[in-house]
C-alpha cells in the first residue's frame, strides 16, 4: 500500500504531510513519556521484525500480493496506538529513503494510512472486542479492520488525487485488502499476540486492555 | 518484567527478522501489491504509462530492495541492511528518549 510519488500531486502530498505531522509529534511524546530501558528492546525488535516482514509479499491470488503493516500489532503490545504510529514512521522513513518503497513526497500519506489509520482502527477495534471475543479473535479482528480501513482511505486519497476513479478504485482496493488483511495482517497479528499472551503475558500485563481491573484499582487508589 | 528477558525478546526478534530477510527474496510474491494491482486495473492506459515513466522525487541507494548486479544475494543483503538500520534507529531513539529521570 506504499504510495509512490507519482500517484499524488505535490500540493496534495504536502497536505498529507501536514496532517501526519501532529501524529508523528504525538508518537514522539508517547516515546518520551513511556519508553524506558525495559521497553526499548521490545520496540526495537518489533520495528526490525516489521521491516523484514514487510519485504515478504504474500501471494493472494488474482495476480496480486500483499504484506503485513504491523501498526495494530505494535499498538496492542504497548497498549497505545501511538506506539504503532512511531514504529511505522521509522519503518516508512527507511523504506522511502533507502529503498524507494513509497515516495518521499507521499510519505506523509503513507504514515497517515499505515501508521495512524491502521494503528488507531486496529487498536480500538481490539479494545472493543477483547472482553467479548477474547485476545486472539480481537487481535485478528482489529488488525484486519485496521488494514481494510486504511486501504479504503488510500482509495479515497487516490480519487482526490485524480489518479483512481472513485467506485472502481474503492472496489479494487477494498477487495484486494480484504484478503490481504485476512492473511497478511489478521492471522499474523493474532498468532503473535496469542503467542505473547502465552509465553510473555507480562508484556501485555501493563496494558489497560489486557488487565483493565488492575488499572481501575490503581486509578481509584 | 525483567530486563534480561526483554533482551531475550530483542535477540529472538533480531533472529526472526534476519531469517525473514534471508527468505524474503526467495519466498516473496513477485506479483504487484494491492495498490499497484488496483492501479493497473482502474487507471486508463495513457495515464498509467505516464505514471510509470515518472521517476521518484528522491533517488534511493537500493531501489526495490536490491543491489544492482548482485541478484538474490543482493536482495538478501539489502533487506538485512534495512532491518539493521531500523534496529539501530529504534535503539538510538530509545536511548535518547529513555534518558529521562
Amino acid at each position: 500500500m506504499h504510495i509512490p510519488d507519482s500517484f499524488i500531486p505535490l500540493s496534495q502530498a504536502v497536505i498529507y504531510w501536514v496532517v501526519a505531522l501532529p501524529f508523528i509529534i504525538m508518537s514522539m511524546k508517547w516515546a518520551k513519556n513511556e519508553l524506558d530501558e525495559m521497553k526499548v528492546p521490545i520496540l526495537a525488535a518489533l520495528a526490525a521484525g516489521i521491516f523484514a516482514i514487510q519485504a515478504m509479499n504474500i501471494p493472494i491470488g488474482m495476480g496480486t500480493s500483499g504484506h503485513m503493516v504491523g501498526a495494530a500489532l505494535v499498538a496492542i503490545i504497548f497498549g497505545s496506538p501511538w506506539a504503532g504510529v512511531l514504529v511505522l514512521t521509522l519503518v516508512l522513513l527507511v523504506q522511502g529513503f533507502a529503498f524507494g518503497d513509497g515516495g518521499v513526497t507521499t510519505m506523509g500519506a503513507n504514515i497517515l494510512n499505515m501508521g495512524v489509520i491502521s494503528g488507531f482502527v486496529g487498536y480500538y477495534t481490539y479494545v472493543a472486542l477483547r472482553s467479548k471475543a477474547g485476545t486472539s479473535i480481537a487481535a485478528f479482528g482489529g488488525a484486519w479492520l485496521g488494514l481494510f480501513i486504511s486501504a479504503i482511505a488510500c482509495a479515497i486519497e487516490m480519487w482526490i488525487a485524480g489518479t483512481f476513479p472513485l467506485r472502481a478504485g474503492l472496489i479494487a482496493m477494498g477487495t484486494y485488502h480484504l484478503i490481504i488483511g485476512f492473511i497478511g495482517e489478521g492471522l499474523i497479528t493474532s498468532i503473535v499476540i496469542t503467542a505473547i499472551a502465552k509465553s510473555r503475558p507480562d508484556l501485555l500485563e501493563d496494558n489497560y486492555t489486557a488487565r483493565p481491573e488492575k488499572h481501575k484499582k490503581e486509578a481509584h487508589a | 518484567m525483567s530486563r534480561k528477558s526483554n533482551m531475550k525478546f530483542l535477540y529472538v526478534g533480531i533472529a526472526i527478522a534476519i531469517l525473514l530477510a534471508v527468505l524474503a527474496p526467495f519466498l516473496a510474491s513477485s506479483d504487484p501489491d494491492g495498490l499497484e494491482s488496483a492501479a493497473g486495473g482502474v487507471v486508463e492506459e495513457s495515464k498509467m504509462s505516464k505514471i510509470e515513466k515518472t521517476e521518484p522525487v528522491v533517488g534511493s541507494p537500493m531501489p526495490d530492495y536490491s543491489i544492482e548486479g548482485l541478484g538474490k544475494g543482493g536482495e538478501v543483503a539489502a533487506i538485512a541492511v534495512g532491518t539493521l538500520a531500523v534496529l539501530a534507529i529504534s535503539l538510538g531513539l530509545g536511548k535518547v528518549f529513555s534518558k529521562k529521570n
